[in-house]
């Protein structure tokens, strides 16, 4: 054997020792959804700085599109092959709590800890009095306006009202060309949320008493209230067909005057439409004084079955530190979960931002309730079939009511 | 006694391995459908045949079944009659036949899922590329919104599922046309028959086994087809678009109930079962004559 020989055979078998070394770290799997194309750079990254300050542990971070996310999970998890962490929707922790599959925090959470957040958005994930996840993504939802259109039709402020509301739609109408006042979401993920603003304004709620609330006389009216908006030309045309994403490219293009939308679409607008004149405003009031916004928090949680439930909690510590949170909600344009974190001028100074977190007095969270897919599902569709005409609007809801009565027993 | 049972050995590994890719499988799809599954699917109690039940209550599952079936019709049979014509020219000698080819065979080499939502982009009714370019040729003055009802979208989502069929038929059928030996035309012109009996009487019955064969597996995968329908509407609005898969994938992964989906699968592998039936006879009959 040559000495050449040698030292290949040396540099081979401490590689293996290095690599055996490698392999009892412990590994840390994460599953996260991504919001948007700074997700998954912005984890990375944080892992790298977790892994320099804890060398014995590695993050391994999954990043799915939000749409794949449930169905990654179910299929994870009934495999027995899921992460030890992962972001969830707060609407479906309630089924993972249920079942067992995610791990109570409250033995690793200090009151030093718990302070660092708004109570508002750690209490949706507080189950039997809990705390079964963190706030990983908080927003609210506000209208934005677009002010050029409003000055053209002469309007001087934001609808205070549904009513003022409509009038306005109907100013913006007669300024004729292809511009319309209400940009109404009616296709996929959260058509039944678009539908719940009008609700919530006229005094009515998802589940009351256990029951739907889609066959109350507030649903009802507001059903009837967005048909007259779409049969009176006040929205763009073929609402069925808009998604989210959709009527937001809309008001982006400044081809609707509103939309009812979470704060990052500011970021958006930012980048890809700086120079429209936009202000966001609250989502308008009812006839009573009634008025909402929807609430909503992603959590992140630790599964029961994971057997790094010590490093996992590290892990969740840092990236809940006031550091980590505030790079983390300026890539995505959330607002944030942590009290301190809320002081950064950043935040402090936002207007935009400033209108979402005044509105959270009255947000209304996702209520804690089996099956929310399932309600969501029917919900959107019955409110699809009333958009279309395919359906009266109170024997739709009843039909759809009597649907979510069962699905809530 | 060797010889009997030697054939059944040599087929052994082969059928194991069929055996743990389908069957087993099977098998555990035949108890999620037969029992209470909670949504990370674990099996509870036995219910017997209650989520085909519930399934058949359903107007929903009726509906998609139907239009399923419409759709795979549809879809299959306007392939084949727009494929036969464009193998016929693919298959004439003429300047440019090479590149002719290379841009019908094009959007087979491009995912399904892409050239869908590069529809669903074509489709918006403010800012799609559909509506501007026929308001550009002044076909209609407002904008038609495609996707908003069945009535429109649905007939575009079997537009495309042609579309994108139409290279792997054609491509069937240029193979058999190459085995038509010419010297039958040249027979058949000499005795006076014209280009339609020449069609009708040689060409069509000697492309008869390759239609048969795509006919069957267009059907298989059409039936089974995700993407179009899922990136441009999800199924909806109000499901009026959903066929058996996508309603499958919705109560599946969206709403979680896994029983039933494993019902809706079941209920699938068996439409599909059949056609594989009629695909194995055919193929048999072939082999046979």
């Amino acid at each position: 054997m040559t000495i050449r020989q040698k030292i290949c055979l040396l540099a081979g078998a401490s590689l293996i020792a290095f690599s055996t070394s490698a392999l009892a770290e412990t590994t840390v799997r994460v599953t996260i959804a991504e919001y948007s194309k700074g997700t998954g750079p912005y984890f990375e990254e944080a892992a790298k700085a977790f892994e320099a300050a804890n060398p014995d542990t590695k993050i391994q971070i999954e990043v799915v599109p939000w749409d794949n996310l449930q169905q990654k999970l179910t299929t994870d998890i009934s495999a027995g092959a899921n992460a030890d962490l992962s972001i969830i929707g707060t609407r479906w922790l309630l089924d993972y709590v249920k079942e067992g599959i995610v791990a109570p925090l409250d033995d690793h959470i200090t009151p030093d800890f718990k302070a660092r957040f708004i109570d508002t958005f750690l209490s949706p994930s507080v189950m039997n009095g809990k705390v079964y996840g963190l706030p990983i993504a908080a927003s609210a939802r506000a209208m934005y306006y677009n002010k050029d259109i409003f000055a053209k039709a002469g309007i001087d402020t934001p609808p205070a009202t549904w009513a003022d509301f409509k009038t306005d739609a109907e100013k913006i109408k007669k300024l004729g060309g292809e511009t319309y006042g209400f940009g109404l979401q009616g296709k996929e993920i959260e058509t039944d949320v678009y539908f719940y603003y009008g609700m919530w304004s006229n005094g009515g709620e998802i589940v009351k008493d256990g029951k739907s609330g889609l066959d109350s006389q507030a649903a009802i009216d507001t059903a009837k209230l967005y048909k007259s908006f779409i049969d009176e030309g006040l929205t763009q045309p073929g609402v069925t067909s808009y998604s989210r994403e959709d009527v937001q490219n809309l008001f982006k293009q400044g081809k609707v005057a509103t939309v009812i939308t979470a704060p990052f679409l500011s970021n958006q607008i930012k980048t890809e439409a700086p120079n429209l004149k936009y202000g966001v405003a609250p989502i308008p009031a009812g006839p009573s004084g009634d008025k909402g916004t929807y609430g909503v928090t992603d959590s992140i949680v630790l599964f029961e079955n994971s057997k790094n439930k010590e490093a996992a909690w590290k892990f969740l510590d840092f990236i809940f530190t006031k550091e980590q949170r505030t790079k983390f909600d300026k890539v995505e344009g959330f607002l944030p979960v942590n009290a301190e974190e809320a002081k950064d001028p950043y935040f402090a100074d936002n207007a935009d931002l400033k209108v979402f977190t005044s509105l959270l007095p009255n947000a209304r969270f996702a209520p804690v309730i089996p099956g929310w897919e399932d309600i969501a599902q029917t919900t959107s569709n019955a409110i699809q079939k009333i958009y279309l005409g395919q359906g009266d609007p109170e024997a739709t809801l009843k039909e759809a009511a009597a649907k979510v009565n069962e699905t809530l027993k | 006694m060797q010889r009997a049972t030697a054939p059944y050995v040599l087929i052994l590994p082969s059928f194991i391995l069929a055996a743990a890719i389908i069957l087993w499988p099977l098998k555990e799809i035949i108890s999620l459908s037969l029992h209470d599954v909670n949504r990370f699917g674990m099996i509870r109690d036995f219910i017997g045949l209650q989520h085909f039940r519930v399934l058949f209550a359903d107007p929903d599952f009726i509906a998609a079944t139907w239009r399923t079936l419409f759709w795979t019709a549809s879809v299959v049979v306007g392939t084949l009659v727009i494929s036969v014509p464009i193998a016929l020219i693919l298959n004439e000698d003429f300047y440019g036949r090479g590149i002719a080819r290379i841009l019908i065979m094009l959007p087979w080499a491009i995912s399904l899922t892409m050239t869908a939502i590069v529809w669903r982009w074509a489709l918006n009714g403010e800012s799609g590329m559909l509506n501007s370019a026929l308001r550009g040729l002044g076909l209609i003055d407002t904008n038609i919104q495609w996707l908003a009802e069945a009535s429109t979208a649905f007939p575009m989502q079997i537009f495309i599922g042609i579309l994108v069929s139409i290279p792997f038929t054609v491509t069937i059928f240029l193979g058999g046309l190459s085995s038509v030996p010419d010297d039958l035309y040249e027979a058949a012109a000499t005795e006076g028959a014209g280009s339609w009996d020449q069609f009708r009487l040689i060409t069509l019955p000697l492309l008869r086994p390759f239609i048969n064969i795509a006919f069957v597996l267009n059907t298989i995968y059409v039936f089974n087809s995700f993407p179009i329908i899922w990136a441009t509407t999800q199924g909806g609005p109000a499901n009026s678009t959903d066929i058996l898969v996508t309603y499958l994938y919705k109560t599946g992964f969206r709403v979680g109930k896994l029983g039933e989906a494993a019902a809706v699968s079941l209920i699938m592998f068996a439409i599909l079962l059949v056609f594989t039936i009629i695909y194995v006879r055919l193929a048999m009959r072939e082999a046979k004559s």
